[in-house]
């Protein structure tokens, strides 16, 4: 089998594979929030379906799958029923750039080479906060398609929410562009050679808490969950949806979570790579599993605990704290790096 | 009642009522300023949106709606509508004896029944002269501080969930069910006590229920300092409750605002200590009082009235006398059940009260107690017979809800919730 | 923010309740201050209070219509009565009376002294009665209920409407002549069966 068509067929089975791993771990994501908050709460969380509850989410789309379709009579239809999916599709674009192993070298299966990524794209990072830009229209045009009030407000409050603190991931994120000199995420993983001490979340630990907290701002979580106040605007954006509609946006929120997740995984804390050199025989997708999983456990953790800002106290902590924050990191990582080189 | 009705059985009971129904022309002039008033909002840039907040809204405590007028998240104008939890209790109160009102007030403030009871029971015993055995008032106390522990951590559960945190109302459901429990041993219900009656209580305290008793009150000061822990320092819950909502006493007077938002206000006016009834006066106990009238104040008001609640059954448990625990009034109150089958006077008194009724005077009579969410009034108007004339409930959250305008106009939305979950409205008291 | 500190001072040392129960339980006499605000009320108004009635250690005045506001505004302005809060105004249906059936009633509470009084007005049907949600704003739902419920009419309400009842409920249903179960009959309409 010549190079070419070895690499279609690669190509064909990594970006079938891809997807169907995302929803698998996006329903189980879903099973562990709810018995995560269960513990958290003194309770036990879903217990019925499967062993230890753990089928939940698969029954859980079964309903939705089965209720009626209500969409609202003075709505946009086109938008309405677009704006789940461009919440949605967005984060599939971003894993498809996100590297869950080594990448270049050796051939490494059947005579070719395997490179644990979909595309090797030059410009993933930007393609990340690009991607991220996108999901906004998503929220956004959910609430106005709805021709709802509760709808219209929470929409726009979300979209001035993710807007604000992009800029502050957008600055974190430069400065380890900086310190890998590349803006691919292939050549930031291959950046952080070495042990678990020589990943970049000792050198930027500001840039990495930044980006930590504007993260949990851009996927809507608490504590900056406005858009979906629940006690304040019933559900937001999310209002007049109902059904699998609803749960397209809701697999849309853990998707982002998965993604952003290896992202903060692959720019921070070293990717694929293991904690201690020796330990790279066990293969990179269960270390970048591993930490995904990680990371994920302290979103959730941090949902069940805090409490709710207020959105003028949520957007001046994005523009008077974070981006401020998020600029010194960037000069003082260009200065050490200049001159150290 | 009826069962088919046809349709000209419904108009023609329709065209016979004769009332003149609509109501007079509101106020020409009000009208017109309050119109100037929106259209020059809007001449200067303004925009209002019109929101209704409710009557289903998951942070509104019930079907209580708000019509809001917005200018992005600022209220301009703020209209409660009520009532659509309705049920006609005073109505209902004329065709019942006095016995039978007791469970038609539990479903006032479901959340702290029993002190519903108690302040209708205190209002009739006033009106027929019934003295309260010593017993049966300590066993009052105990299962009225008993309901303003539950229900202050409801409301704290309630409060904290509507700013954000989901497992802190859960935390607090799990100590309620001890509380609960308590109710459930002493009375036979979790929710619906129906446990006052006239001339004391339904029963005794069963065998176990001091020491369960002191158990819970050793155990929940714990659980209040653990919450004031999470919720007193929390730099986001400080940020969200101080400061936001001043109501001052002059405007707490003026809404008839009171209980724990008037002592937050400054006033030391509470109810058990300056018109004493059950065992209050033989208690000792401070009364909370806060002077920055926001809502971080009625938090602290209401965690400390917690840990009075706790001390006041703590020394009601320590003091408490043996005696019967009902009065021994043949004319108002129902005989000790266990006397029933056994002597027959009891047995005529208990068939006298129950399908009589006890015999009020003629008079009436207006008796206020301090329930968890205020002060609750009760007027009863007699005119001899077991029947009341005229049953009125002051309930506190009516007037909570109506001081809603004045309280949060000119505030924003996120702090409309704090602030409507701070004055603790529950819709049974409300809309009676 | 004026007043925020204050405290209520301590009660009179005759009636201090720990001392005799059975007068604090069964109070027959008024409170000392109550006795001097009824003074003063008998002082200024004299024979325009129809009646004064003492009973269960509660002080009633009864007025007539025309005096309403006069004796409240004076009820909440003067010193020595100081009636700062309205704990109630309600209506009352008392189809014996044959002329003047209807009745409202309003309970004072004053804060600065810790006495109560109840204000009684009897009206025929219909009302009218000046608003006192100048006085208190707290009327404001007290009126349009006794409106909603006994039908009196309230003069310069802000807003006399509706409260409790649906909007489209028609007659007045704490009166006595309303039936318990109403006028319009039980719910069940069977003549729509099949219909919808």
């Amino acid at each position: 089998m010549s190079d070419p068509v070895a690499q279609l067929v690669f190509l064909i089975i990594k970006a079938v594979a891809m997807p169907l791993i995302i929803i698998t771990m996006v329903a189980f994501a879903i099973y562990f929030e709810r018995k995560f908050a269960g513990f958290f709460q003194a309770r036990v969380g879903p217990t019925y379906l499967g062993p230890w509850g753990s089928l939940q989410s698969f029954g859980d789309v079964f309903k939705l799958l089965s209720k009626e379709d209500v969409i609202p009579l003075r709505s946009d239809k086109p938008v309405f029923k677009l704006a789940p999916y461009i919440a949605f599709i967005p984060a599939f674009l971003v894993m498809a750039v996100l590297p869950f192993g080594p990448v270049g070298g050796e051939p490494n299966l059947f005579g070719h080479r395997f490179d644990y990524v979909i595309a090797d794209f030059d410009a993933g990072v930007v393609l990340f906060l690009a991607m991220g830009a996108i999901a906004v229209y998503g929220v956004v045009l959910a609430g106005w398609s709805s021709n709802s009030n509760y709808s219209l407000l929470g929409g726009l409050r979300a979209g001035a929410q993710m807007i604000s603190y992009e800029l502050a991931m957008g600055f974190s994120v430069a400065g380890v562009m900086v310190m890998a000199g590349s803006m691919s995420l292939v050549e930031i993983v291959d950046g952080q050679k070495g042990a678990f001490w020589d990943w970049y979340w000792i050198p930027q630990i500001v840039g990495g808490i930044v980006f930590f907290i504007a993260s949990i701002a851009e996927l809507n979580r608490t504590p900056f969950d406005l858009a979906e106040a629940e006690q304040e605007l019933v559900a937001g954006h999310l209002t007049e949806y109902s059904g699998m509609r609803w749960g397209m946006f809701y697999l849309a929120e853990y998707v982002n979570m998965i993604v952003v997740s290896g992202i903060v995984s692959t720019l921070y804390f070293g990717g694929w790579r293991a904690p201690f050199e020796s330990w790279n025989v066990i293969p990179g997708p269960i270390w970048l599993l591993l930490k995904i999983c990680a990371l994920i456990f302290i979103y959730m953790w941090i949902r069940w605990t805090i409490f709710r800002y207020r959105y003028s106290q949520l957007m001046s902590i994005g523009w008077k704290v974070l981006l401020p924050l998020a600029l010194a990191n960037l000069a003082v990582t260009a200065v050490v790096v200049s001159v150290v080189g | 009642m009826n069962d088919a009705i046809d349709s000209a059985t419904i108009h023609a009971r329709e065209a016979d009522s004769t009332s003149p129904d609509t109501p007079p022309r509101p106020n020409v002039e009000q009208l017109r300023e309050r119109k100037a008033r929106t259209r020059q909002h809007l001449e200067t840039g303004g925009d209002i949106m019109t929101i209704s907040m409710g009557p289903q809204h998951p942070s509104t405590h019930g079907v209580f709606q708000m019509v809001l007028d917005l200018d992005g998240e600022v209220i301009v104008d703020l209209r409660p509508e009520i009532g659509n939890l309705h049920r006609g209790v005073e109505k209902l109160c004329e065709h019942r004896t006095y016995h039978q009102i007791i469970p038609l007030t539990d479903r006032l403030d479901y959340n702290s029944a029993f002190a519903m009871n108690h302040g209708f029971c205190e209002a009739a015993e006033k009106l027929m002269g019934v003295e309260v055995p010593p017993r049966a008032r300590y066993i009052r106390t105990i299962a009225h501080e008993l309901s303003r522990l539950a229900n202050h951590i409801l409301w704290l559960g309630v409060h904290i969930m509507d700013l954000g945190t989901q497992t802190f109302f859960v935390i607090c459901f799990r100590d309620r069910e001890y509380v609960l429990d308590l109710f459930e041993m002493l009375t036979g219900a979790r929710l619906t006590h129906s446990f006052a009656r006239i001339g004391g209580v339904a029963k005794d305290l069963p065998d176990g229920f001091e020491q369960r008793c002191r158990k819970v009150i050793e155990f929940l000061p714990k659980r209040i300092a653990e919450y004031e822990r999470i919720v007193k320092h929390n730099r986001i819950y400080y940020k969200r409750a101080k400061n936001v909502g001043i109501f001052t006493s002059e405007d707490c007077y003026a809404w008839r605002v009171t209980g724990p938002t008037l002592r937050a206000a400054g006033v030391a006016r509470d109810l058990r200590k300056d018109e004493p009834y059950a065992a209050y006066d033989e208690v000792d106990f401070e009364v909370a009082v806060e002077y920055n009238a926001d809502v971080y104040d009625r938090f602290l008001v209401r965690m400390k009235e917690m840990r009075e609640s706790c001390k006041i059954i703590r020394q009601c448990l320590d003091g408490l006398p043996g005696g019967p625990y009902l009065a021994r009034d043949a004319a108002h109150s129902l005989p000790v059940k266990r006397d029933v089958l056994r002597d027959s006077a009891a047995m005529i008194q208990d068939f006298y009260q129950v399908f009589q009724g006890p015999q009020a005077p003629k008079g009436e009579v207006y008796r206020a107690i301090e329930v968890p969410k205020g002060e609750m009034g009760v007027y009863i108007r007699s005119e001899g017979g077991a029947k009341p004339a005229r049953v009125r409930f002051t309930t506190p959250s009516f007037y909570h809800g109506q001081a809603m305008p004045a309280l949060s106009i000119g505030e924003t939305v996120p702090d409309l919730v704090a602030i409507f979950a701070s004055v603790d409205v529950v819709l049974g008291d409300c809309d009676k | 923010m004026s007043s925020a500190r204050f405290v209520r001072p301590s009660p009179p040392a005759g009636s201090s309740a720990k001392k005799d129960r059975t007068t604090a339980r069964t109070a027959t006499s008024l409170a000392p201050t109550l006795a001097t605000a009824a003074a003063k009320l008998r002082r200024r108004f004299g024979a325009r209070l129809l009646e004064e009635k003492e009973s269960f250690g509660e002080l009633t005045f009864v007025i007539a219509p025309g005096d309403w506001m006069r004796v409240l505004a004076f009820c909440k302005t003067a010193p020595d009565l100081a009636f700062d809060q309205l704990d109630c105004l309600m209506g009352d249906h008392l189809p014996e009376r044959a002329d003047t059936p209807f009745a409202v009633l309003a309970h004072l509470t004053s804060h600065v002294h810790g006495h109560r009084l109840r204000v009684k007005t009897f009206l025929a049907e219909g009302g009218p009665l000046p608003t006192v949600t100048g006085l208190w704003p707290s009327a404001g739902f007290d009126e349009r209920e006794t409106w909603e419920m006994f039908g009196i009419v309230f003069q310069d309400h802000p807003d006399l409407r509706r409260l409790l009842t649906a909007e489209d409920f028609r007659g007045f249903p704490l009166r006595k002549d309303f039936p318990l179960e109403g006028n319009v009959g039980g719910r069940v309409r069977t003549d729509l069966r099949g219909k919808i």
